[in-house]
């Protein structure tokens, strides 16, 4: 599902070379659910936006789905993401002029595939527990709740890949247990497969899979 | 589009700056149009190459042309023949100008009253004939458009009853606008009996007339007729009615140079301001934008999404200046008209259109431009540095 071969990334910040991402190669099957722990500033974010064709490396690949990322144009890998991968991000990531239905809904925009939509976006706002806050905007929403939006609006694509950062970072323990059910049913009925980046125990330590990263270089645990 | 609604202080502003442009654009535009159409229209109407007057009276006469002010000065008739003996004319046309004592009924603004000599007229006949198809004989008046009265109304001057028998069509120049037609023989007949019915006595004779309409040969300039005549007969001063207008034409000319500069700069200062505020927005949602783009949003989407924002911004500025301007020269038209001195009529409302329509263009293209570089180089971002950026 996922080669990564040799990725580096480095960043040059006034004058001094941070490698960001040291040379990593990493093969994850579909279905499989991995984890990614590691101190802060260990490049974890960086690694999942190489994954994702957010950001290019300097160099090594990521074939992904049998597409090699950086082979093809930026308009075909707008595409491959808009439809195979999709993101839950580290922070605050909702459109604050959108309400929380437009928002889970946004990817389609980008898409072809607007039939159902709006249905398929109130089931995953119920799965989440916000179906009473559908018309709301995000700032109406605490932190932990629109963090839940987020959640919900990385699986309305049906994507076959989730490329998760600190998902349930500011939620309480019984809904990081509901969060962490939905990804384990996704994982197990849809074959989604998910790269969790937290710091979470519990979530790294139910994941099948467990990899450590430090100074940019992945282990396996 | 939605994001419009969060900058709301920001989004007035570049609006107002866009109305300001095209309102002062479209303003300016028309107003000189208008002028230019009724110079256009007037001198048509006109119709004489060169206008005889007593020397001491070109000021006025020049006057009563371009902004209509009534006045009235006289000179021999015998004028009228040693002008025509004047090489190089051909036709010529005694004209009397009368200044009313005051229009009876309900009038009170400038009324000028011209007595036209049917026999040899070139100038109004022709333009009665076309629009009207009478000439007024006997009693009989044919009125501008400002005048008040319809055909068949009675309207007294200087102890006389007259019958308006025509209306004519508006040139924007009060000197046709404001005037009242009537034969010359008409207004020689008004003065006499004045001395009897009248309260004011009008006084001239039948040896009186105030101009004489000159028509050159068609080989020969105006300029070389009107030298000739000045020569000729002491104590006139050829008027060239070309002159006139290339006068006219020169003053606009100044003014229409000073607005076009100030329009000028406040279009690049518009132009200027659109692009700062609109990298402005554009930074500030630079992670709005690599989301949108890290959830399959493509370059040219983006592109777009930032150019029809400022399309959408200038358009409606535009359209707003358009309305503003239209509205202001509309309702201050008669200050403008007292304050610049010259004619005035409105162009045709295709011409209107045409104008209207490229103010909103021409806005929405400013918008475009300003906001190429910031559209083009948020679009072309790396997603994760855009995100990132954004922090
Ligand atoms: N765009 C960038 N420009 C410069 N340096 C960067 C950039 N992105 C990341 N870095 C640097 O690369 C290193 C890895 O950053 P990264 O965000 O991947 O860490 P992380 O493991 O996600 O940390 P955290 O757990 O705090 O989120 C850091 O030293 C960071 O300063
Ligand atoms: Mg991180």
């Amino acid at each position: 599902m996922i080669e990564v071969r040799n990725l580096t990334k480095t960043y040059n910040i006034e004058g001094q070379v941070i490698t960001a991402v040291d040379n990593v190669t990493l093969d994850v099957s579909e279905g499989e659910f991995v984890s990614i722990v590691g101190h802060s500033g260990s490049g974890k974010t960086t690694l999942l936006s190489l994954l994702g064709g957010l950001t290019r490396p300097d160099s090594g690949t990521v074939v992904m789905d049998g597409v090699n990322l950086w082979d093809i144009d930026d308009n075909r890998l707008s595409e491959f993401r808009n439809k195979k991968i999709n993101f839950i991000f580290q922070f605050a990531s909702l459109i604050p002029t959108l309400t929380v239905k437009e928002n889970v809904c946004l990817p389609s925009v980008f898409g072809q595939y607007n039939a159902g939509v709006d249905e398929y976006a109130v089931r995953l706002l119920e799965m989440v527990g916000l179906s009473d806050k559908i018309n709301s905007y995000p700032s109406q929403l605490s932190g932990g709740q629109q963090r839940r939006v987020a959640i919900a609006r990385a699986f309305i694509n049906t994507p076959k890949v989730i490329l998760a950062d600190e998902p349930t970072g500011d939620l309480d323990e019984e809904t990081e247990k509901e969060i962490i059910s939905i990804f384990n049913r996704m994982n197990a009925d849809d074959k989604v497969t998910f790269i969790i980046v937290t710091h979470n125990t519990e979530l790294a330590g139910q994941a099948k899979r467990q990899l450590r990263m430090s100074n940019g270089v992945l282990k396996e645990v | 589009m939605k994001n419009l609604r969060r900058r709301f202080v920001r989004t007035v502003l570049l609006v107002l700056g866009v109305v300001v442009v095209s309102g002062t654009l479209f303003s300016a535009t028309i107003v000189m149009q208008s002028i230019q159409n009724s110079l256009r229209i007037g001198t048509y109407r006109l119709g004489a190459d060169v206008l005889v007057v007593p020397e001491k009276y070109e000021a006025s006469a020049r006057n009563a042309l371009l902004a209509g002010e009534p006045t009235s000065f006289y000179m021999k008739k015998d004028a009228l023949d040693k002008v025509r003996a004047v090489d190089g004319v051909k036709n010529v046309s005694a004209q009397v100008f009368i200044q009313p004592a005051s229009f009876s009924c309900c009038y009170s603004a400038n009324v000028f009253i011209v007595g036209f000599d049917p026999r040899t007229d070139f100038t109004i006949k022709p333009w009665l004939e076309e629009s009207i198809k009478t000439i007024p004989e006997g009693n009989e008046i044919v009125t501008g458009r400002e005048i008040p009265v319809k055909v068949g109304d009675y309207i007294p001057f200087y102890g006389t009853e007259f019958k308006v028998v025509g209306t004519l069509e508006g040139t924007g120049m009060k000197f046709f606008d404001n005037t009242v037609f009537m034969p010359l023989e008409t207004a020689y007949r008004m003065a006499e009996q004045s001395r009897k019915k009248a309260r004011q006595v009008l006084n001239i004779s039948s040896d009186d007339i105030s101009a004489v309409l000159v028509q050159v040969k068609s080989d020969i300039t105006p300029d070389r007729v009107a030298i000739r005549i000045e020569h000729d007969i002491p104590g006139v001063k050829a008027i060239v009615s070309d002159q006139v207008i290339s006068t006219v034409r020169q003053q606009m000319f100044v003014l229409l140079r000073s607005i076009f500069l100030i329009v000028g700069v406040a279009w690049i200062m518009a132009l200027l301001m659109i692009a700062v505020v609109f990298s402005m927005i554009v930074n500030e949602r630079q992670r709005e934008i690599g989301l949108m783009r890290a959830m399959g949003a493509k370059k040219s989407g983006i592109f777009r999404l930032i150019m029809s924002e400022a399309i959408l911004l200038s358009g409606l500025g535009g359209i707003l200046g358009v309305t503003v301007g239209g509205i202001l020269v509309y309702s201050f038209k008669n200050l403008l008209i007292a304050s610049l001195k010259m004619p005035y009529l409105w162009p045709s409302s295709f011409k209107i259109a045409v104008l209207v329509l490229g103010c909103i263009v021409l806005s929405i293209i400013t918008g475009a431009i300003a906001a190429l570089y910031p559209a083009y180089s948020v679009s072309k971002m790396e997603p994760y540095d855009a995100i990132r950026k954004g922090e």
